[in-house]
């Protein structure tokens, strides 16, 4: 099932992405930014090649994104301050070792999928993260601007912004961020009253995309079973494997569309009524809509609001004036 | 502005239809947007907010955030029609004056006993204050608030620098749009300005408080009323298209009907700005 001609980021699609990425991260102006524009990424995860990495305790790619990411969250605080009134603490900090579901210690897991097919008992392997979602809600509707998704595709939130409000894990259809109590910007605030930790999750590994190194789970994988390249590209490598294997894709409509497609030869149905769900552990239902765009005619509207009250203005002021100008001239003849 | 004074039932009409629809959308869609917006911080739930009855909504994101969309509908078209409704007509009554802000301190330390507040036009020299600096807040938000909708629907991946900006341009906002609906608030509880609350309800004041207190104004008035009766001529095109006269500004030039006093009934409810009804 191998193949040696899977797209794969080039290095001057690398540079460029780069140069993109520094121009998006706020410390350029936004014509430098919209200038450096490259297009967007995407991976393909495919499912007929990842065997879960059963020789090792902890597989390849769940055990570089723990290395990678293992000085990411500070010091926790101690005690953590319990927030008020609802008395809510998710603290991690002493389960750092979990790699079995989402954790703010651990944005990377493989969900097992016990499937029959044609009669066979088979074992599906599925690394879980961050979909990177095409619109994701999480990043567009965060109250701060902590979570965004930048040019490059990557959804990326910034821990020094974040309060812990977990907005973002709510309207996330997998509720994929994890929240850990006791850091960030709220315990300079009002510990007690706003905020209550810092979201945590994938970030495609930006830092290593700046640099021109591939994502850490993707060059750690010994099967080759994850890709990164421009997002066209991937999109049709996996349609094309999808098609190949008589298999099913998932990721290029669920939520609006991501930046993640899954290529398996079992059906996301099947894989989704297998899989155990759970907190930190999200269900893969195929066909998941976007609730954001429920919104989107109102939010049309808003942006058609001010041509309404410019037009409504100009006219009733005409209006007024129009009259003003009979009365005058009304008001000239009777005095002839 | 139809400002007139009705003696027989001693009132003078201080706002039209147009300007009490004006400031009602603004406000009540104000009110409504405060609301949403801080519903869409992550407080419904864990205040219990959306315990309350009627209140579920507070937890639901999408939910608030489609009531925000609708008030935004109102308030961004209202504040529009009013800068270009007001801007075309040439009104320029609530746009500060030199001294405005000596005389506002004189009349803040009057509420406190402290000497004796001056006369007044039609809005108080703090009123005309206050007025900019509720432009600026509400532009601050209704542009910041337009970024935020476009990137939300088109562009999630606009620059971030972008989004950053628009973002604290509008919670800056927020803070600053509750700060003076505070202070709008406190400045009508103070009981000299009681009185105006009739007007912003029902479009008319007193026609004795307002010669208590705002004799400039009724000055004014009465100064067109009786150049009127003078002088049926109506005045140059000029004078009254550019919105400016011997009168202060907010005498509004050609604002005063070439009618006998006596006839000046309620105008037809054709008039953009016919003034409110009766009450």
């Amino acid at each position: 099932m191998k193949s040696n001609n899977f797209p794969t980021l080039s290095r001057r699609s690398f540079l460029k992405t780069s140069a993109g990425v520094l121009a998006a991260s706020g410390l350029a102006w936004p014509e430098k930014a919209q200038a450096a524009r490259v297009g967007q990424l995407a991976t393909l995860i495919d499912l007929s090649l990842c065997d879960g990495c059963l020789d090792r305790a902890v597989p390849a790619c769940v055990s570089a994104c723990k290395t990678i990411n293992g000085d990411t969250i500070p010091p926790v605080a101690d005690p953590i301050p319990v927030p008020w009134p609802r008395k809510t603490v998710e603290d991690w900090s002493r389960k750092r070792e979990v790699s079995d579901r989402l954790t703010p210690y651990n944005y990377l897991y493989v969900h097992r999928a016990e499937v029959e097919q044609d009669g066979e008992r088979k074992t599906l392997f599925v690394p879980r993260r961050c979909m990177h979602c095409d619109n994701p809600a999480c990043a567009t509707i965060c109250p701060f601007a902590a979570n965004h998704k930048h040019e490059n595709g990557a959804v990326i939130i910034d821990q020094e912004l974040c309060f812990g409000g977990a907005k973002c894990k709510t309207v996330c259809p997998w509720e994929i961020p994890q929240r850990q109590s006791g850091v960030g910007i709220y315990l300079h605030i009002l510990p007690d009253y706003a905020g209550n930790g810092v979201m945590y999750k994938c970030d495609l590994c930006n830092d290593r995309l700046v640099r021109g190194k591939q994502p850490a789970c993707i060059e750690a994988c010994p099967q080759k079973a994850m890709l990164i390249g421009p997002r066209d590209e991937m999109l049709a490598e996996a349609e094309r494997r999808a098609r190949q294997m008589k298999g099913h894709l998932y990721g290029k409509d669920e939520n609006g569309g991501t930046s993640t497609f899954y290529i398996s030869p079992v059906s996301f149905d099947r894989i989704n009524a297998t899989i155990k769900k759970g907190p930190g552990r999200p269900d893969m239902k195929p066909g998941v809509k976007r609730q954001m765009a429920g919104t989107d005619p109102l939010g049309k509207a808003v942006l058609t609001a001010p041509a309404i009250g410019i037009v409504a203005g100009a006219a009733g002021a005409l209006k007024w004036l129009a009259g003003r100008k009979s009365k005058l001239a009304e008001g000239g003849k009777k005095d002839v | 502005m139809s400002d007139r004074i009705v003696r027989e039932e001693n009132r003078v009409i201080r706002h039209s239809v147009v300007e009490l629809a004006e400031h009602w959308a603004v406000a009540l869609s104000g009110l409504a947007l405060l609301a949403s917006g801080m519903f869409q911080l992550p407080m419904g739930s864990r205040y219990y907010i959306n315990s309350v009855p009627g209140l579920a909504w507070a937890g639901d994101y999408m939910v608030s955030l489609e009531v925000h969309y609708a008030a935004s509908i109102v308030f961004v078209a209202a504040a529009l029609f009013h800068a270009v409704y007001h801007g075309l007509r040439g009104d320029r009554g609530m746009i500060p004056r030199k001294g405005d802000i000596r005389t506002s301190i004189e009349v803040v330390k009057s509420f406190f006993g402290k000497g004796k507040e001056p006369p007044f036009d039609k809005y108080l020299p703090e009123q005309r204050l206050a007025y900019v600096g509720m432009v600026v807040i509400i532009a601050m938000l209704i542009v910041s608030g337009l970024v935020k909708t476009w990137k939300n629907i088109y562009a999630p991946d606009m620059s971030y620098t972008v989004v950053l900006w628009a973002t604290w341009v509008h919670n800056i906002g927020f803070v600053l749009f509750v700060l003076a609906f505070l202070a709008h608030m406190a400045a009508i509880v103070l009981k000299p300005n009681r009185p105006m609350l009739r007007g912003i309800l029902t479009g008319a004041v007193s026609l004795d408080y307002a010669r208590h207190r705002h004799p400039l104004w009724i000055a004014e008035i009465e100064g067109a009323e009786a150049e009127k009766a003078e002088s049926p001529a109506p005045p140059t095109e000029e004078a009254s298209g550019s919105g400016e006269s011997a009168a202060p500004p907010d005498a509004a030039a050609g604002e005063t009907e070439a009618l006998p006093l006596e006839t000046r009934e309620s105008p037809s409810p054709a008039e953009n700005d016919a003034p409110a009804p009766k009450i």
